[in-house]
């Protein structure tokens, strides 16, 4: 890599060891993947804030960096952490693993991050532009920015987003350079499934395309329009299920206003057709099972928004949760001060619901409740907490996620 | 006598390792794949599950799914529970992350090699002893299960 004259004074340990280090992995990395130089970031977004993910090895290594003097240089948010700050005696968190928690949010603080604890930094405090080059983990923020706002970040990953974070820069590979990021296969919908298109086909969308995509960008084709939070729900699914971390949607993504410009003028690889056949069998496969007990209903993968509070305050409104199922909403500080200003939180709360603040179930230690059927509107709680809470899993939309929640069961009234 | 077989490809990071294969043709992710304390596979949707990759040298297309990969991969690490090499069609740059930072931050040379000029889905099986040499970017296959 040619390196600039500042860079190579880092790299030989000039600015102190953590620099010495981050540029050491970064530089490294970019040789791996034939990169000529760095280029600077507006902004980075970590992923092993959790406990969960950074465990002792993470405390091992954050304490070095810190004890080295390690400080982030742009603008460094946190995806959400193992435990919610506040209420974690109420979800029954260990209180060792608060005990950790804290080392590692104490530990990432000193270094001077900005502590959002929370997977959608695009919403607040960390809102990229278009064209921008970034550093982000977390795949369903990596995909958002990438492919909604139209900035360039590679898929970052835990400590390699320390370490842009702590010198700026990233090596100039993949995504950041724009002819990396036209379209490879079409995904075309039929036009029935384009006519019907609904907000509860988002994440099943996302869902499927996450699988057949396998290493290749997707240009999605017959999506009429798409609202923030459903951009937010169909990205997130596809990178839990694929390692997408861009797609471009005709007509609603910006470097994809018409099916030339995703493709930069070239010829997709392969087209794939789906029609609702398909929807409805990816929706089957994201239910295993369809009927009996349900202990939780969870919803706010990714973190909720502030309209998505609204629409759970306004289906919950004068209703009572179901006495044998909890409701859980996850999201972060931010939405969660406002929503308390504007009454939601209360409504919520009256009716039963708990609101999950700084984690999720996707990160939060779970076991002492024992839960074993999920209800979610999430296509990533849909994919992962089999694995993360052991549950078995229905996948349907909000409006109905918060109908099972009250009436405590699957399917219509008897 | 017969040769062993040998696979050329781009070696990553440095290091010799001689253990068992474990193969898989489906791409894999780290945070919620394994147990970092036994590196157990624990992703229910992946064949691998219940597996052990402790000490294997670990095949499989490229990496999948959560950024959070090298934090639970440094964890397995920390405990002697991480695969000890790994050979991919195309390694993502987080799977190769995983393995600079292990040697920074624990002194362990995980070597991951990929592109190489045979499918090693044809000629590598699970239980294969073979050398797995990162400088070089050389796969020797030196026993067959």
């Amino acid at each position: 890599m040619r390196l600039t004259d500042e860079e190579k004074k880092i790299l030989q340990g000039g600015q102190g060891e953590p620099r010495r280090i981050a540029m050491k992995i970064l530089t490294h990395l970019g040789e791996a993947f034939g990169a000529e130089r760095m280029i600077p970031v507006a902004s980075a977004h970590l992923v092993a804030c959790s406990y969960q993910i950074a465990g002792e090895a993470g405390i091992e290594i954050y304490t070095r960096l810190v004890e080295q003097g390690a400080r982030v240089s742009v603008p460094t948010t946190l995806d959400p952490g193992s435990i919610d700050f506040e209420r974690w005696n109420e979800f029954k968190t260990p209180k060792e693993y608060v005990k950790r928690q804290i080392v590692i949010s104490e530990l990432l603080q000193k270094m001077g991050v900005i502590p959002t604890w929370s997977c959608t930094p695009y919403y607040f405090l960390n809102i990229p532009l278009f064209g921008q080059d970034l550093a982000w983990s977390e795949s369903s923020a990596v995909i958002f920015a990438n492919s909604v706002i139209g900035a360039r970040t590679n898929r970052m990953s835990a400590y390699l987003d320390i370490c842009a974070a702590i010198v700026g820069r990233v090596p100039y590979f993949g995504l950041h350079i724009p002819e990396n990021r036209k379209g490879e296969i079409l995904i075309e919908l039929t036009s029935e499934l384009s006519d019907h298109f609904s907000d509860v086909y988002f994440p099943v969308l996302g869902y499927l395309i996450g699988q057949v995509s396998e290493d290749k960008i997707p240009v999605i084709n017959g999506v009429p329009s798409a609202s923030f939070d459903q951009l937010k729900a169909f990205g997130a699914s596809a990178a839990a299920t694929g390692s997408i971390a861009l797609y471009h949607m005709v007509g609603v993504t910006p470097e994809a206003r018409n099916l030339n410009e995703a493709f930069q003028g070239a010829k997709p690889l392969k087209k794939i057709q789906i029609g609702i056949g398909d929807i409805q069998e990816t929706m089957e496969n994201m239910r295993t099972y369809t009927s009996g007990k349900i202990d939780i209903v969870a919803v706010g993968c990714p973190h909720a928004s502030i309209e998505q509070m609204r629409r759970y305050a306004k289906l919950l409104k004068g209703k009572h949760v179901h006495k044998e199922i909890e409701l859980w909403i996850c999201t972060n500080e931010v939405v969660e001060f406002m929503a308390k200003k504007m009454g939601y939180i209360k409504t919520i709360e009256k009716a039963g619901g708990r609101i999950m603040v700084g984690t999720c179930l996707n990160d939060c230690p779970l076991s002492k409740w024992n839960f074993c059927c999920l209800v979610t509107d999430s296509g990533k709680f849909t994919y992962y907490t089999p694995t993360t809470i052991g549950t078995k899993c229905y996948y349907t939309g909000t409006e109905e996620c918060i109908r099972i929640a009250i009436e405590g069961r699957i399917g219509e009234k008897q | 006598m017969k040769s062993n077989l040998i696979l050329n490809g781009k070696g990553h990071t440095t290091g010799i390792v001689k253990a068992q294969a474990v193969v898989s043709r489906n791409p894999f992710g780290f945070w919620q794949g394994i147990d970092p304390k036994s590196g157990k596979v624990i992703d229910k949707r992946h064949d691998l599950v219940g597996q052990s990759l402790k000490g294997k040298i670990f095949v499989f297309p490229y990496g999948r799914g959560s950024t959070g990969t090298p934090g639970i991969f440094l964890e397995a690490v920390r405990n002697h529970a991480a695969p000890a090499a790994i050979i991919n069609l195309n390694s993502e740059p987080m799977i190769i992350v995983c393995s600079l930072l292990a040697e920074e931050f624990y002194n362990v040379s995980i070597p991951i090699i990929d592109n190489l000029d045979k499918n090693p889905f044809e000629v590598i099986h699970t239980g294969d002893w073979l050398i797995v040499n990162g400088e070089s970017g050389t796969i020797e296959i030196i026993a067959e299960k």
